[in-house]
């Protein structure tokens, strides 16, 4: 008795797949077969009829028109980062002159400077006060850019298309140097009693090592993986927060919104 | 089956290579020559996929905006097409998976989309064929796909993407793509097999 073939065969030899190779000569000799292969044929040809709304040659110009503003808006942004973080270098720079600068004056001071009018000069307690409050500021400065410059990257990284593989060797370096900061930015947030911040740093550092061990490439699985990590500990929207309170911004609403925010 | 873009040439391909080369460089005006040489095509990929014209829209915006960002990592010896392609069935992916199909219309009401159509081009000579009736029916069976299904179908059935290739899109294994592409002909055929012939065409 001839066996017919199953639906999945005759779809297979209409899209010309390998598994329908063998269909051919069947459906010349069993008429009941080649039935229900003209009916499939009949049922995807409807299929092809369905129109498709048509755009005018217009199209192409308004739509730049509706994406030229947000390109702007993201060049904008683009660029009044990069001025903050060169701000925000100059200052760091300053702030660890000022430290060195400190330490030696500590070292090389005479003991006879100390007779030097005390009504001139705070108290040693206030002194301390007004170190610590300057140190304070300048590592809530150093912080802000530190995060702006992880949130960039973040967001470059959740954006990704996570089905193909993604160059990061760019980021790779920059992580890299990003991972030493970040250290010292944790120990000193630690230090200073900011917990809020030594905490975020802590579920920042272990991203930024794998991505700086990345290489130049990552894998579609490995660039999942990362933006699964990412999302699950909500990371882009916690630095998000801080960086806002940190730079005395206003912290956002609402965690970022799935869908066409991420594409 | 129908493709609804032809390859481009190799000429074409290279002007495009030039254009992106200049993009790539800060150049606005070069991408705005990217984005009125494809955003057509781009939207026809997206309106398959979606199935709403709206959303159609709004993937063709999100696509190059993705694009744009993503333009340095774009492979020179790539074809610029085939990438913009890729970012517009994950974006349009993307756009179903985290709206759920609840509010979704394939097509909407075909009269609406008659009288939206008319006032930007010519009709079609395919929508002379079909009846509005009959372009309700097909809608219907295609709002009935899952995603994925839908996702699958649209790849194999109109860009003529190896199945492979759907897997690799939809994140699953080779015979999940193939019995996706399965399911989603077989949910058609069930549901318009009435409209084309009285023949049975029953499961072997």
């Amino acid at each position: 008795m001839q066996q017919h073939l199953t639906e999945e065969q005759l779809i297979a030899h209409y899209y010309h797949d390998a598994d329908g190779a063998s269909a051919e000569e069947h459906l010349a000799s069993c008429g009941e077969c080649r039935a229900r292969f003209e009916t499939l044929r009949d049922v995807l040809a409807l299929v092809d009829q369905l129109p498709i709304p048509e755009r005018s040659d217009a199209y192409g110009e308004e739509m730049w028109t509706r994406l030229r503003w947000k390109l702007g808006s993201e060049r904008r942004r683009s660029r009044v980062w990069g001025t903050i973080a060169a701000i925000a270098a100059a200052l760091a720079l300053a702030f660890i002159g000022g430290i060195l600068w400190h330490a030696r004056t500590q070292q090389s001071v005479p003991a006879q400077q100390s007779t030097v009018a005390h009504a001139a000069q705070p108290t040693p307690v206030q002194q301390a006060a007004i170190e610590s409050a300057s140190k304070d500021r300048l590592l809530l400065v150093v912080v802000s850019d530190h995060l702006d410059s992880s949130e960039r990257m973040l967001l470059e990284l959740s954006n990704a298309d996570a089905k193909q593989p993604l160059d990061v060797s760019s980021e790779s370096k920059r992580a890299g140097e990003l991972v030493a900061s970040n250290r010292i930015y944790r120990q000193t947030a630690v230090r200073r009693g900011e917990t809020r911040i030594a905490s975020l740093l802590s579920d920042l550092e272990p991203v930024l090592v794998e991505l700086s061990h990345a290489g130049s490439t990552l894998s579609p699985d490995e660039v999942a993986a990362l933006q699964k990590r990412i999302d699950s500990k909500g990371l882009l929207f916690k630095v998000r927060v801080v960086s806002a309170q940190v730079g005395g911004h206003e912290a956002p609403a609402t965690p970022p919104r799935k869908g066409m925010d991420s594409l | 089956m129908t493709r609804i873009e032809s390859k481009p040439s190799g000429m074409e391909i290279t002007t495009d290579l030039a254009v992106v080369s200049r993009a790539r460089s800060g150049d606005a005006d070069a991408f705005r020559q990217l984005v009125e040489r494809h955003s057509r095509t781009t939207f026809r990929v997206a309106y398959r996929m979606t199935g709403n014209e709206h959303d159609a829209d709004d993937v063709v915006q999100e696509t190059f905006l993705r694009a744009y960002r993503q333009l340095r990592h774009f492979e020179e010896r790539a074809n610029f097409s085939t990438w913009l392609h890729r970012i517009t069935v994950n974006c349009s992916l993307d756009l179903l998976r985290a709206r759920g199909r609840a509010d979704r219309h394939y097509g909407g009401d075909p009269e609406s989309a008659e009288l939206a159509g008319a006032g930007r081009t010519e009709p079609q000579q395919d929508r002379l064929l079909m009846s509005a009736d009959l372009q309700k029916h097909v809608a219907a069976a295609m709002e009935r796909l899952s995603s994925n299904e839908r996702t699958a179908f649209v790849l194999r059935h109109f860009e003529g993407m190896p199945v492979e290739e759907i897997g690799k899109t939809l994140g699953i294994q080779v015979n999940a793509a193939k019995h996706t592409i399965f399911r989603a002909v077989r949910k058609l055929r069930e549901s318009l097999e009435p409209f084309v012939r009285s023949t049975p065409c029953n499961n072997t």
